[in-house]
């Protein structure tokens, strides 16, 4: 995938985070979202990559992920815990998204899990997250899906 | 209360027991098989039945570990949902190999039993992970079954949730890259992971929502999940049917569209038509398991004779009869001293949770425990670089990780609960459970010793093979479990496992010639793994002349 469509991803999944677990929160709008965002990064992922291309089967997973990780830095009450939650979720994605593609001949893409996973370890011990440290983080996820 | 669920289930059992005979006596010919994929109706009951076992624990370990307010006999119903549905799981692949003595090959105890199991295999992984899984969880059961009156077993409850948490998640991620590594183009997915633990959770809350409508009970959030959920599965669907073309109505109708009924305020408030549109999905979640299963056949009706339904209703009855006789069983530890169910009020929910920054909290409780857990994953992965030094058996990062979690949880879980249960058993239990660790010490030996790599002390000479007898042993021990005793293969046991090896032939032989087919068992080529460091040179030519011997006898 070209640079381009790369941070077109990558600021639909910023874009789509202002919304999710705002208050009020429920479970129906929090799904609600969470399917339409699906369904949103699915159609996007559709039209803009080559079908051949076999990491378009989780493209619209890693979207949601990422999406989600900067949406949690919005929630006041146990941030660290759903900090961690949401970047494991990423790695997870990742992980074994790249599993499943590496018996297909592609590569794993081991620096993107390797620096996902630091960061969430890391993650697991902030007492006080700040705002300068969310904005840190938020760069830090951008980074990762820009450069690596 | 519960004679009339038991007596359903036993007559669904007995009706369901001639076709599971039946299955048993005439093997995979008996129930449907895809003639592409060569699995059938018991991987796809198989499937479905591990994602409902998933569910239950899932549920009851988010909810605690996240300080959800549910209540302790709701949680436990949907944990013992767990452990029934896991046993009822565990039936099918054992029927669907259709040499059920022979289901230890699947066990990875490398040379130790003489044969190779193929490490790189997700099916070994998910053997091996549901194993540890049916461990975690009947522990975790118990240990919350016996927490009501035992102060210190209430406070493990929670950090062996957290450690549950993740596990459950791995063990039905590591089910769905069974399908997710094959060269099937229905089954590429490298999305599979999350779908297989959005339907597992769907589908196990449907479950969970019946079994508490036994109960008469209700739990509003079980539903509202439910219902977010099956917009989730209808994504899933649409990206599905985008990448694939491949589309369903009878699943989406039943999956997506029927819960969309709990939008109307009539249907919301009425119990026995929640408990339709759960069936309803449980209903498109094992359709969906089929097709995925048998992807050359779309229709259901066509494929199904009387043994696959009589393989279903045998699922179903021994789940009902075995869940409600355990509940019967279990009443009063299950009960305790509740009168409620379900959701807890927000007071209740401070009390019962008093712990607020639970990282922290139960961190003191947990660090041992992972340390232990993690000092065991690490002597794994060390074992597992060892003991494949050649480059064409090594086994990559990818294929060692998938084992590490469920390996540091399952360590982990027993140091925890060690300690607070040695304080509560009595003298036999001890024993009992003195004898079960030495076991269990004495596997893990076994696993260790078996993978050696270095020939074996009594490996075949030389001077034996002036006869084709040792051959023949060699033969049987490194080669028959793939190419079969007699060189014509076990068609559908080998492509669960690699791609079909080449048939044995006079001609094939001839054309590829007695050096080039020692440099093929030495060095390996393709799928087939090297044995260069288990055979001399001399073993490789012997196996040859058997492979000649077999070729011109068999045809």
């Amino acid at each position: 995938m070209d640079a381009v469509l790369n941070s077109l991803c990558c600021l639909m999944a910023l874009g789509s985070s202002m919304f999710l677990w705002r208050p009020p929160r429920s479970v129906f709008k929090e799904g609600a979202l969470i399917s339409l965002y699906l369904v949103l990064f699915m159609a996007f992922s559709f039209l803009t990559m080559e079908g051949s291309d076999a990491t378009l089967e989780y493209l619209p997973l890693r979207m949601l992920a990422l999406c989600i990780c900067f949406s949690v830095t919005s929630i006041q009450n146990h941030k660290t815990r759903y900090l961690v939650m949401a970047q494991v979720l990423w790695l997870w994605v990742e992980f074994f998204g790249g599993v499943s593609l590496v018996y297909r001949g592609l590569d794993m893409p081991w620096t993107r899990v390797v620096a996902i996973g630091s960061c969430a370890a890391g993650s697991v011990f902030m007492t006080r997250i700040s705002r300068e440290m969310e904005f840190i983080l938020m760069v830090y996820w951008i980074a990762i899906w820009m450069f690596f | 209360m519960y004679r009339i669920p038991i007596c359903i289930g036993m007559v669904l059992l007995l009706l369901g027991a001639a076709a599971f005979g039946v299955s048993l006596w005439d093997g995979p010919a008996a129930w449907h098989t895809d003639m592409r994929t060569l699995w059938g109706t018991p991987i796809a009951l198989f499937v479905l039945w591990i994602g409902l076992a998933h569910a239950g624990t899932l549920i009851s370990a988010i909810f605690l570990a996240l300080g959800f307010p549910l209540d302790r006999r709701t949680s436990m119903i949907a944990e013992l949902s767990t452990l029934c549905s896991l046993v009822v799981a565990a039936m099918f692949p054992l029927l669907h190999l259709g040499i059920i003595e022979n289901f230890y090959m699947v066990v990875p105890f490398l040379d130790a039993r003489g044969n190779f199991a193929n490490m790189r295999s997700p099916l070994v992984w998910d053997c091996c992970s549901i194993a540890v899984y049916a461990i975690a969880s009947s522990i975790f059961f118990v240990t919350h079954l016996l927490s009501e009156k035992r102060e210190s077993l209430k406070k493990m409850v929670r950090p062996m949730s957290w450690l549950l948490f993740p596990l459950v998640l791995w063990v039905h991620t590591v089910v769905s890259l069974d399908f997710a590594v094959t060269f099937v183009p229905e089954w590429r997915g490298a999305f599979f992971p999350l779908y297989f633990i959005c339907g597992a959770i769907y589908s196990g809350l449907a479950l969970v929502i019946i079994l508490l409508m036994a109960e008469h009970c209700r739990v509003r959030l079980l539903e509202k999940l439910m219902l977010a959920l099956s917009w989730v599965m209808a994504a899933f669907w649409l990206w599905e049917f985008m990448l694939k073309g491949t589309f369903s109505f009878e699943v989406v109708f039943l999956g997506a569209i029927v819960p969309q009924l709990l939008w109307l305020r009539p249907i919301r408030d009425n119990s026995f038509v929640i408990m339709l549109v759960a069936v309803s999905a449980i209903l498109s979640l094992g359709l969906e398991r089929y097709v995925l299963v048998t992807p050359s056949e779309y229709n259901v009706a066509n494929a199904f004779g009387w043994v696959d339904m009589g393989l279903v209703v045998f699922s179903l009855g021994l789940f009902v009869t075995l869940f409600f006789m355990l509940r019967v069983r279990l009443r009063k530890p299950l009960e305790g001293d509740d009168v409620v169910m379900g959701e807890l009020s927000v007071q209740d929910e401070e009390s019962a949770s008093p712990v607020k920054g639970e990282l922290s909290n139960n961190f003191h409780l947990l660090r041992l425990p992972l340390l232990v857990g993690f000092l065991a994953m690490l002597l794994y992965v060390l074992w597992a670089v060892s003991v494949f030094p050649d480059p064409m058996t090594s086994l990559s990062v990818a294929n060692i990780v998938p084992l590490c979690l469920p390996l540091l949880v399952l360590v982990a879980m027993v140091v925890l609960c060690a300690r607070p249960f040695w304080l509560v058993l009595n003298r036999r239990t001890k024993y009992a459970f003195v004898a079960l660790m030495g076991v269990a010490g004495v596997l893990a030996g076994m696993f260790w010793a078996g993978g050696s790599s270095v020939a074996a002390p009594g490996a075949v000479s030389v001077q034996e093979l002036a006869t084709f007898k040792p051959a023949e042993k060699v033969w049987e021990a490194r080669c028959a479990s793939c190419h079969g005793k007699d060189g014509l293969f076990n068609e559908k046991f080998v492509r669960e496992f690699y791609p079909v090896p080449q048939k044995l032939s006079l001609e094939r032989l001839d054309s590829l010639g007695t050096d080039s087919l020692v440099s093929v068992i030495m060095h390996g080529r393709i799928n087939m793994n090297a044995y260069g460091d288990r055979l001399t040179e001399e073993d490789a030519r012997g196996l040859v002349l058997y492979m000649r011997l077999l070729a011109g006898e068999g045809r």
